[in-house]
């Protein structure tokens, strides 16, 4: 059964966050995983693993609604999405994709865009922004470039920043070091568990990096059980709450 | 046109002579072989033939004297129209068509009836002389208008598909994320006829008021009805080019917010 997950560190919990039920993903009428059960408490980052292609990205755009699942739910603090409406049901639970997309316009104009929204309920945080990008090794003079201009590695590290300024509860973290160097990961991922402790940001991460797996989350949910057409993929009651813990 | 002071009627042996300056064109081409004879030919065969088969389906069409029998050839021509319109971008979505047939059909009907009922007063406002050519020259510049607007849309809901989804997962609304390549889309539509506005006179006469002028009319007089046309033009445009992008809008976001780009499909090459 499912064991407990230890939370390494000190991040405070009280209620579930964000749960996946019997969630079910696929590519059109094709089902890759299903039967997906997943509780994610305030603070706690969670490691999606399976292997390449299985539909990792698809589950994390699954759980952000930008695509339909194929079966199951996604809850967040106990409300379905449609009831706390889409806009903001994302401004809480926000996917960071592996590819930044960025405007083309200026680093601001990037980090700005998110409050122009009518969900957003409060003014661009500039301080915040520039203290951000600081803390992922960013210099201010970034701010005035075109974000397209930018290095793969930086255009992430912008992305993460935008994602992070409106205040999320819960990230969906797709590969979000991929393109970054030994330093800036170290400093992401401390900034990223900060963010856990004080104020119980959540987080579900795809990684193919098990050993930051292991350092940087809280517990690895496997995702073989699930996957379709595999031999182990045989949805059973047992299965549902076998989820891997580091 | 109720100022026709006449006009100078042309007999088979004037159109003979201007066949003959085809005819020309021909010769100097043979001389100079540039192998356009042929082409040239068959093109000037296919003017007389098309204009003459117009020349007597318009007789028919405007001895017409019914309302009903007037819609139905107007349909049949926005049938026609949107099915062209979707014929020219390179991209596609199911349900297409009856979203562009809308589009014309609303923003020419109510354009050509506002004109004829009421600011030419035409007696009957369906009288075919003037709805089947006004009706004519709005789908055949709002079917442009529509077919650039629609090739933008597709195209931009296809390869701008991340930054559409970008701005959803950071909290956009769906309109909030597809506003950009809505007002680019349309923008695009009301190009040419921004364009044809801007040089109306000045580069060339428009072809209506050319032959209003030929037929005797006061040239004042021409110049008030092209004004009229290029603004029921504009109107009929940019009305068909926002619905177009609206209801595609409308096909490609779902009540989740989410973009299906999936149902667009390229167009075999």
């Amino acid at each position: 059964m499912n064991s407990e997950p230890s939370m390494k560190h000190g991040a405070v919990r009280d209620s579930v966050m964000l749960e996946l039920r019997g969630l079910g993903v696929g590519v059109g009428e094709r089902a890759l995983i299903r039967d997906v059960d997943l509780r994610l408490e305030p603070g706690e980052s969670v490691a999606l693993r399976g292997p390449s292609g299985c539909g990792k990205t698809t589950l994390l755009r699954a759980v952000s609604g930008l695509v339909d699942p194929v079966a199951g739910e996604v809850l967040f603090r106990g409300q379905r999405p449609a009831d706390v409406g889409w806009p903001r049901f994302r401004r809480q639970v926000t996917l960071v994709e592996q590819r930044p997309v960025m405007l083309n316009a200026s680093v601001t104009a990037n980090l700005v865009r998110p409050f122009r929204y009518g969900v957003a309920d409060e003014a661009f945080p500039e301080e915040r922004a520039a203290a951000l990008l600081e803390r992922v090794g960013l210099a201010p003079a970034v701010t005035t470039q075109n974000a397209r201009a930018l290095s793969g590695g930086e255009q992430q590290r912008v992305s993460l920043v935008r994602a992070l300024l409106t205040g999320p509860a819960v990230l969906l973290l797709d590969e979000p070091t991929t393109s970054l160097d030994e330093a800036a990961v170290s400093a992401v991922e401390e900034l990223l568990r900060e963010e856990a402790g004080a104020r119980g940001l959540a987080a579900l991460v795809v990684t193919h990096d098990n050993v930051q797996a292991d350092r940087w989350c809280d517990r690895t949910f496997d995702l073989v059980p699930y996957l379709t057409g595999t031999p182990s993929s045989a949805p059973g009651g047992a299965a549902h709450d076998s989820e891997g813990v580091p | 046109m109720t100022d026709t002071v006449g006009a100078l009627r042309l007999g088979f042996g004037d159109l003979a002579i201007a066949t003959a300056l085809v005819g020309v064109a021909g010769i100097i081409s043979f001389s100079l072989r540039l192998g356009l004879e042929r082409r040239l030919g068959l093109a000037a065969l296919r003017t007389v033939v098309q204009l003459l088969l117009v020349g007597y389906i318009l007789t028919w069409v405007f001895g017409i004297d019914n309302p009903c029998a007037v819609g139905g050839i107007a349909t049949l021509m926005i049938v026609a129209a949107s099915r062209a319109a979707v014929q020219r971008p390179s991209r596609t979505f199911s349900g297409v068509t009856w979203r562009a047939f809308g589009s014309l059909f609303l923003s020419g009907m109510v354009t050509t009836v506002t004109v004829t009922a009421v600011i030419v007063r035409v007696d009957p406002w369906y009288k075919p002389q003037y709805v089947i050519p006004l009706l004519g020259m709005i789908l055949g510049n709002g079917l442009t208008g529509l077919s650039l607007c629609l090739d933008q849309l597709l195209e931009s809901f296809s390869e701008r598909k991340a930054e559409v989804e970008m701005e959803l997962a950071l909290g956009a609304t769906r309109w909030e994320a597809a506003r950009e390549p809505l007002a680019d889309a349309v923008r695009r539509g009301m190009i040419p006829i921004i364009n044809s506005m801007m040089v109306v006179g000045i580069v060339a006469l428009p072809g209506m008021m050319t032959g209003q002028i030929l037929q005797g009319a006061d040239p004042l007089n021409a110049v008030k009805y092209q004004v009229v046309v290029m603004f029921m033009i504009a109107a009929a445009t940019s009305v068909s080019s926002i619905m177009m992008a609206l209801l595609v809008y409308k096909r490609l976001f779902t009540a989740h917010h989410q973009l299906r780009s999936d149902l667009i499909r390229e167009k075999p090459a």
